[in-house]
């Protein structure tokens, strides 16, 4: 099956002709929608796969060479490498009102510093914390995020804003009894539920997008679970910089040697506390940022004791004997 | 006398005029729109003519100079008061004529209404010079035209800008001297002509058809839409509702200040009395008690003209999508619908 990546999920629809053409010519006449937002054409017969990959040079050179500035000539050889996944978003700013941030523009940023590379890595973009992109399942989940001003001159007191924060979101948000608005800062996830609630412009976004990234989320028959919060209120120059390092880990802790291994089984194999500190090397955080000093996972193990075996058996990371 | 002044004489005269006046106008505020990656622009004060807004209709309206929306108003101690200070400068306010026209209408409830004139509005009032920005908008949600508030000669001033220079007609010789040896060039502000939106304003025969239509199926419909978020009165040209609030500085509440805040009829606890009772329970009942107030109750009491301008800001900011002028014309249904039945 061939998968066409679509980083960020948004290209321009005229690749549709294409697809569809490969599905009838080559394949067998259906179309996958696939669950990494990849266009998923089934059934090419082996003869067709240099026809096929000939075929599909002006959709990498239009998607990846152009859209995403990846650091790759497309030719008649097809996607050079399969290791980093399809980077993932929700549709964003560009409909949704919910959004902070326009995620595919994100997502073109992410997938220049990841594609080509043998490295795996899954990675998705939310537009807000509601994570309909589910990061949270991916070992990347970055999600679009601000610090919120208030004009308390602004304020009518309706308190329509403390409402929708705790209907949808933290609820850190109430009433005083100057008809003004109190807020527990320790909480808020910086959707910004409270600014599209407020009638009177009282609640706006920061000057500077920001992100929330989380980490180590994944499926699996063995031991699925749900990503845990890494990064709050980062600048897009830390996501990026952040993501320009993975290759850098994945190649340390495999000793130089690629394998064909999952990105969260990197993750797992350096321990966080290392991860934490390669993937951040040279990163400058901005004065908002908050980074975890520890990530503890309980895992919802699908078998018995599956991280109980000999020694021997124990994976390694870094330099091996 | 007309004018032709590129912005960066503009900028001199502006220089000038700020000496006396706090120059307000339309202002973008880039990113601080409801939804991420969107503006918002409101009144602000500004230096230069750069920061006003020409080609766009503001969110919020010129009220808000004016009446903004928390003003402190007195300060007491246990036994004496003493008022909060207004601006000492005069205020030179571009607006729009339907903006212009609100101002008129907002006069006759702050000024005079019962006998009664608010002191906090009349210190601002009275400093008030109008520069006219003539509107050649057109906005999908504009309907000064139908309200009659297209026109105005209510000015001292009126612009239009033009490829980086502002064209000004100056009506008040209280600032010919600004202008003094710049380029004259003729001016004559146009004004809208037509909108896209077009409006009939239905008019109610008598007191029967006015309860029936009170009691009509139409309103019900906005307790399914409507969230009474206010977002449409506050961004209203015309409403003027307020709260006032007393500020406690101390434990037994002696010193302190009093201020007030615009309110919204459509919020929920807007009529809310002492013991609980509250006469709009729905926001139909709110809904009905706006449109009635906008398009009927105004006139009535002080004849000549609605008390809506046609702006059109409620539509625009309503989350919800509800248009004031498809109401309009539901509740003109609903009106033909009542006296066809009363004629039977
Ligand atoms: S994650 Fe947020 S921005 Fe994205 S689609 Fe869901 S609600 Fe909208
Ligand atoms: S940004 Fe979200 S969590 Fe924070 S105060 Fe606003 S609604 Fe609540
Ligand atoms: S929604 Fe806006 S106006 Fe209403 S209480 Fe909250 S901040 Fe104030
Ligand atoms: S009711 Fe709507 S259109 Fe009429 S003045 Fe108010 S905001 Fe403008
Ligand atoms: S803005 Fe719309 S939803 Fe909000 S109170 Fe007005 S009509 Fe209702």
């Amino acid at each position: 099956m061939l998968q066409l990546r679509v980083p960020g999920a948004l290209i321009d629809a005229k690749h549709l002709a294409l697809v569809q053409e490969l599905c009838q010519k080559y394949g067998n006449g259906t179309f996958h929608m696939g669950m990494r937002q990849t266009l998923n054409i089934p059934g090419i017969k082996y003869e067709n796969i240099p026809a096929v990959n000939a075929k599909i040079k002006e959709y990498i050179q239009d998607v990846s060479v152009e859209m995403c500035d990846c650091d790759m000539e497309a030719d008649d050889l097809g996607y050079p490498t399969i290791g980093a996944r399809n980077v993932m978003a929700c549709i964003g700013n560009s409909h949704c009102i919910k959004a902070n941030a326009n995620t595919h523009e994100m997502a073109k940023k992410i997938e220049k510093l990841i594609f080509p590379s043998h490295y795996h890595i899954k990675v998705s973009v939310a537009g807000c914390p509601n994570d309909c992109a589910k990061g949270n399942f991916n070992d990347f989940g970055v999600m679009g995020i601000y610090k919120m001003d208030y004009d308390q001159d602004r304020c009518v007191g309706c308190g329509a804003c403390a409402k929708a924060c705790d209907h949808h979101a933290t609820g850190v948000l109430s009433l005083n009894a100057h008809g003004k608005i109190d807020k527990d800062s320790c909480c808020c996830v910086g959707c910004g539920e409270c600014v599209i609630a407020c009638p009177t412009g009282a609640w706006t976004r920061g000057d500077t997008h920001l992100w929330r990234v989380t980490l180590g989320g994944r499926t699996g028959k063995q031991f699925p679970r749900m990503g845990k919060l890494f990064m709050n209120f980062v600048t897009e120059e830390v996501v990026l910089g952040m993501f320009a390092n993975w290759q850098k880990f994945s190649a340390w802790v495999m000793d130089y040697k690629p394998e064909y291994l999952h990105g969260g089984h990197l993750i797992d194999r350096a321990g966080y506390v290392k991860f934490k500190e390669m993937i951040l090397d040279g990163v400058e955080l901005n004065p908002e940022a908050k980074v975890a000093e520890e990530l503890y996972w309980t895992e919802a193990e699908q078998r018995a004791n599956i991280h109980v075996k000999p020694i021997s058996k124990h994976h390694k990371a870094g330099p091996q004997a | 006398m007309g004018y032709k002044v590129c912005f960066d004489e503009v900028n001199q005269i502006f220089d000038e005029l700020r000496k006396e006046y706090e120059i307000w106008a339309p202002k973008r505020f880039p990113g601080k729109g409801r939804y991420s990656d969107t503006d918002l622009i409101r009144y602000d004060k500004v230096k230069t003519v750069e920061e006003i807004v020409f080609d766009e209709k503001s969110d919020f309206p010129a009220k808000e100079v004016l009446s903004p929306i928390t003003e402190p108003l007195f300060y007491f101690t246990e036994d004496e008061w003493k008022e909060s200070k207004a601006t000492s400068k005069k205020l030179l306010i571009f607006m729009r004529p339907c903006d212009i026209a609100a101002q008129q209408r907002q006069e006759k409830i702050y000024l005079g209404n019962g006998g009664f004139s608010d002191i906090y509005y009349e210190r601002m009032h009275e400093k008030v010079k109008i520069v006219m920005m003539q509107c050649d908008l057109n906005d999908d949600t504009c309907f000064c035209v139908s309200m009659g508030t297209n026109k105005t000669d209510n000015y001292s001033l009126a612009v239009v800008a033009e490829d980086g220079a502002l064209k000004v007609e100056v009506k008040d010789d209280a600032f010919a001297p600004y202008f003094e040896g710049k380029n004259a060039e003729d001016y004559v502000p146009s004004f809208p002509t037509e909108n896209i939106t077009k409006l009939t304003i239905p008019e109610i025969p008598n007191k029967e058809v006015l309860t029936k239509l009170k009691e009509h199926p139409m309103w019900q419909e906005y307790n399914k839409r409507c969230i009474s978020c206010g977002s449409c009165t506050v961004a209203c040209s015309t409403c003027t509702c307020f709260t006032t609030t007393d500020i406690a500085y101390n434990e037994n509440g002696s010193v302190g200040e009093r201020k007030r805040t615009t309110a919204s009829c459509q919020i929920e606890g807007f009529t809310d009395m002492a013991g609980g009772h509250s006469f709009r329970n729905t926001p139909g009942d709110r809904m009905r008690y706006k449109v009635l107030h906008k398009f009927h109750d105004y006139k009535e009491r002080f004849k000549d003209y609605h008390m809506c301008v046609g702006c059109g800001r409620c539509i625009s900011r309503c989350p919800e999508f509800i248009s004031i002028t498809a109401t309009v014309n539901k509740m003109s249904k609903a009106i033909e619908e009542i006296v066809a039945a009363e004629n039977k």
